[in-house]
């Protein structure tokens, strides 16, 4: 049985409709996050689960109650904001012990949940500061104290690193995933940043333009893109989308490079194409991962190269349009220096050209 | 090489501080001299008889400064009170609209139009007991066949000029409090729903502290101004009549313009520039105690 | 815990009560002003009567051209006490505003010690009752030989308005960033220039509310007015106000028409000066 529960959810403001009717089971003690670009409707998905905006059609389960009309305050849920939403007249310790207090929990029990909660988030020596005399993180963390006092049924997370340096960012990722190993609650994580979600997600909900585009664990939103979008959201650097035509039983590229078909596609002659191919599906010779059943050689010239200390990012141009590929135990590379590079056509990913859906089977 | 100039901060303040000097500082010290003489208009050269604190004995002693004393600060109090809390619910009502906010905020400037003196006589004329407002409506609505002497009798004429004096200053404090009211940030707000307020306690717990500051500021403008009762007074009831609504100033004015006893008129006139100032300071200082707890200081 | 139903039901309720709430609001507040409005229209007639006559039978303008007659009913000369209004509250804002503005910028970019100490005491200037101040000033500009003049009211005036010029252009020039200055002065200007070029004009919205405020405070005055001033030749119209009542005692008509006409400037500037004024009040008065 799903812990929530989205049937046919939808948002409107006057006649546009931000979200379409989406649909989406989330089962208890599951880590859920909402990725996609900005305006694709996750957080206002996320809102609508908290009660803070109102659904303009469907159902919202939380458990076995349907939620549509309650007000937060009785969804039994808690949040942590993108922007921490502290209260700046309190200290860490009111902050953190709030909600409690609203509920009129004994003052004791107020105090062993709070001092739990600063324990698990190392905020003990702070729980006599206020929020302005915190740093980002620190106030991060307050933000995390207060919604895990509580223990709701449902965490809400709504892009709670964006304001942190990138180096904050990675550790507090972590501290995340091991929060959610120690509670084991369930979680709904909305966040624009890919790496986040491949990081943390049990599964990744992606969604653009208020619908939801493909559902699945990291690896297989990686692994099996539905459609272009997917393929070029997920995964860093983007995917490579280059444009071709099917032969027979190769894919032509607009340059008249010849290619075989990638294995496990269903194609029709002269379809039109686009081959996706991922940096790291396609080094240079010796320089690369041992070789799939299936690969096939080009020659391309490098323009660019960003060099990351255990392997280096090649820019290159493959039938006219630019490419990166990956370099493992990277050497100097001049600009201009033509390469041979293996591309391991069993990781590649053909998408019909119009619709941009993928054409694997 | 040492700077014989004045610092650039002086300069730039000294045409202020000159005129206010010359206007207020320097009336006022002579205000005080006078207040210790027993200076009367109409015979100039009393103004060199020094009679140390014979007149703010008088006044001491005097019933009709003391009626008068404490029926202002009854006003003031009441008044100041109810402004704030009908500013206040009408600023929420007013930010929980969604359209036509900018025709809702320009009506409710309406009252801050008007010169005190104006509000004087239309409230003098609302509140008449023949052809106003009240009255009329009383008795078309069958509620009094009398007409009630509102402008008359001792405490209707009180409530006719705090209602006066409501009306027109319930707008400042409710547009100040409206600037506040959107100056809050509205995460904490969406926390406080998620952590299980109702309406009620998100304003007591988050929103109230953070208009504090807000309420300070209307509450240090109004007690600026508090004096422009004055204008109302003077054209509603001229603080009679026979004295029932005397406020401190009706009497100084009587007595320092109409009754030429300049030196009187001044100690009292003293004493009232002690109460302003003690509102004024006092609500500074509470703004200012509001702007750090908040963390927003200087 | 109540159900789905219930809220909606709750939530309807609200809204109703809200909108009743805030009609009735409005009303308490326009009503007043409108009752003047309508029965400067009225004749006389109908004002008076008795029983109460609620829709107007008729509307003219008698008590307008009443007024404006001059000689006609009482002579109360309304043109000339409108001319020294005018005359007065610009002069005295304009003074009111350079003083301001230079006062205004010294808070908004110096520090120095007591700071907070001389701003509060500017405010407190503001304090003084009128009528407490106006006994002193009335017996010193006697001497001087300056009661009913323009200049001395305009000098009181100026007085009267340059804390609050300052608290508000204070505010005003907190919002414009200090990183434009600078930027110019890395241009190539002095700090004249930079202010003259740079900060003015992006506050002058502001500093032109200030100015309105400033002038419909010495329109509106009276306290002070009332005492400085002896004769047409400067008396200002709220004085003048209270000359209708003297000689016009129940001519609610007449003194409803001069309402109005003092009203109506008034209302068009503070119009046209409250989004600013909001924003001067709450920046000053908040951040220091």
């Amino acid at each position: 049985m799903a812990l929530v529960k989205l049937t046919n959810v939808a948002k409107r403001y006057g006649s546009v409709a931000v979200v379409h009717a989406i649909n989406l089971d989330i089962a208890d003690g599951e880590f859920v996050v909402l990725v996609g670009p900005s305006g694709c409707g996750k957080s206002t998905t996320l809102r609508m689960i908290a009660g803070l905006e109102e659904i303009s059609g469907g159902e919202i389960r939380i458990g076995d109650r349907v939620v549509n009309d309650l007000p937060p305050r009785e969804r039994n849920i808690s949040m942590v904001f993108q922007n921490y939403a502290l209260y700046p007249h309190m200290t860490v310790r009111e902050n953190l012990g709030f909600s409690l207090h609203i509920a009129k929990r004994p003052k004791a029990e107020i105090a062993t949940a709070v001092d739990a909660a600063a324990e698990i988030l190392s905020l003990t020596p702070l729980l006599d500061r206020k929020p302005g005399q915190l740093s980002g993180g620190q106030r991060q963390r307050v933000a995390m104290g207060r919604a895990i006092v509580r223990h709701p049924e449902v965490f809400l997370f709504d892009e709670p690193l964006s304001n942190l340096d990138a180096k904050l960012r990675t550790q507090m990722r972590v501290e995340i995933k091991r929060l959610h190993q120690k509670v084991g609650a369930t979680v709904v994580y909305v966040t624009h940043d890919q790496v986040e979600a491949m990081t943390l997600a049990d599964r990744i909900v992606i969604m653009r333009d208020g619908h939801i585009v493909q559902i699945g664990t990291p690896l297989e939103v990686f692994e099996r893109p539905l459609n272009t979008f997917v393929g070029t959201f997920i995964g860093s650097p983007p995917m490579n989308l280059v444009a071709a035509t099917v032969r027979g039983d190769s894919v032509v590229l607009t340059d008249g490079t010849t290619l075989p078909v990638p294995p496990g596609h269903a194609v029709q002659d002269g379809q039109a194409v686009e081959l996706g191919i991922r940096a790291d599906n396609m080094m240079p010779e010796g320089h690369a991962m041992p070789p799939t059943p299936h690969m096939a050689y080009v020659d391309m010239a490098v323009s660019l190269t960003e060099p990351l200390g255990t392997e280096t990012l090649l820019f290159a141009s493959l039938s006219g349009a630019e490419v990166q590929a990956k370099m493992l135990n990277p050497r100097p590379v001049r600009a201009g220096e033509r390469m041979r590079f293996g591309i391991a056509l069993d990781k590649c990913h053909l998408f019909d050209a119009a619709t941009g859906a993928t054409l694997r089977v | 090489m040492t700077r014989k100039t004045f610092p650039q901060w002086l300069v730039l303040l000294m045409p202020a501080i000159i005129i206010l000097a010359a206007v207020v500082l320097i009336p006022l010290v002579f205000s005080l001299y006078s207040s210790f003489t027993a200076y009367q208009l109409t015979r100039p050269e009393s103004l060199w008889k020094w009679i140390g604190t014979f007149n703010y004995q008088k006044a001491a002693r005097d019933p009709n400064f003391w009626a008068a004393f404490g029926r202002t600060i009854v006003l003031l109090t009441i008044a100041l009170n109810v402004e704030m809390l009908l500013g206040l619910g009408l600023a929420l009502l007013v930010s929980k609209v969604t359209r036509g906010q900018r025709t809702l905020r320009t009506l409710m400037m309406f009252p801050m139009m008007f010169s005190p003196i104006l509000v004087g006589f239309q409230f003098k004329f609302i509140f008449n007991d023949n052809v106003g407002l009240v009255n009329n409506a009383l008795q078309s609505l069958g509620l009094s066949d009398v007409a009630i002497p509102w402008l008359v009798d001792a405490h209707l004429a009180l409530f006719a000029i705090i209602c006066a004096e409501v009306w027109t200053s319930t707008s400042v404090f409710a547009i100040l409090i409206l600037a506040g009211l959107f100056a809050i940030p509205q995460d904490p707000l969406e926390a406080a729903k998620v952590d299980g307020c109702t309406p009620w306690q998100s304003f007591r717990y988050v929103t109230l502290p953070f208009l504090m500051p807000f309420i300070y500021i209307a509450m240090a403008i109004r007690s600026l101004d508090v004096a422009r009762a004055y204008d109302i007074v003077k054209i509603m009831t001229n603080g009679g009549p026979a004295r029932r609504t005397e406020l401190i100033w009706t009497l100084i004015g009587r007595t320092g313009y109409v009754d030429a006893r300049m030196g009187y008129a001044n100690a009292m006139g003293y004493i009232s520039i002690f109460l302003a100032i003690g509102f004024t300071v006092y609500f500074f200082r509470k703004l200012s105690a509001a702007r750090t707890t908040l963390g927003m200081g200087d | 815990m109540a159900s789905n139903a219930t809220h909606r039901l709750r939530r309807r309720m609200l809204a109703t009560g809200h909108f009743i709430g805030l009609f009735l609001a409005m009303t308490v507040i326009c009503l007043p002003g409108l009752w003047v409005i309508l029965n400067s229209f009225r004749p006389t007639v109908e004002i008076m009567a008795k029983p109460a006559i609620w829709i107007p039978h008729e509307l003219n303008l008698e008590h307008y051209t009443a007024m404006f007659g001059g000689a006609g009913e009482g002579g109360v000369p309304v043109i000339t006490y409108f001319r020294n209004s005018l005359i007065i509250s610009l002069t005295s804002t304009l003074i009111a505003l350079l003083i301001g503005m230079a006062g205004g910028y010294a808070f908004a970019r110096y520090r120095f010690r007591h700071k907070s100490l001389i701003f509060v005491a500017l405010m407190v200037t503001r304090a003084v009752p009128g009528i407490a101040l106006s006994l002193p000033i009335f017996i010193l500009f006697g001497r001087i030989g300056i009661i009913d003049t323009h200049f001395g009211l305009i000098l009181v005036y100026v007085a009267m308005n340059v804390p609050f010029t300052i608290w508000l252009i204070d505010g005003f020039f907190r919002q414009v960033p200090k990183e434009l200055a600078e930027a110019a002065e890395i241009d190539g200007c002095t700090r004249w220039q930079a202010f003259w070029k740079v900060e003015f004009p992006v506050a002058r919205a502001g500093i032109a509310s200030a100015g309105i405020f400033a002038f419909l405070t010495s329109w509106n005055e009276y306290a002070l007015a009332s005492q400085l001033t002896r004769s047409v030749r400067s008396k200002t119209m709220p004085v003048g106000l209270l000359d209708f009542t003297s000689q016009f005692t129940l001519d609610w008509g007449g003194m409803c028409a001069l309402a109005v006409l003092m009203i109506i400037p008034a209302a068009l500037l503070t119009f046209l000066v409250q989004k600013h004024l909001i924003a001067g009040l709450t920046f000053g008065g908040v951040k220091g």
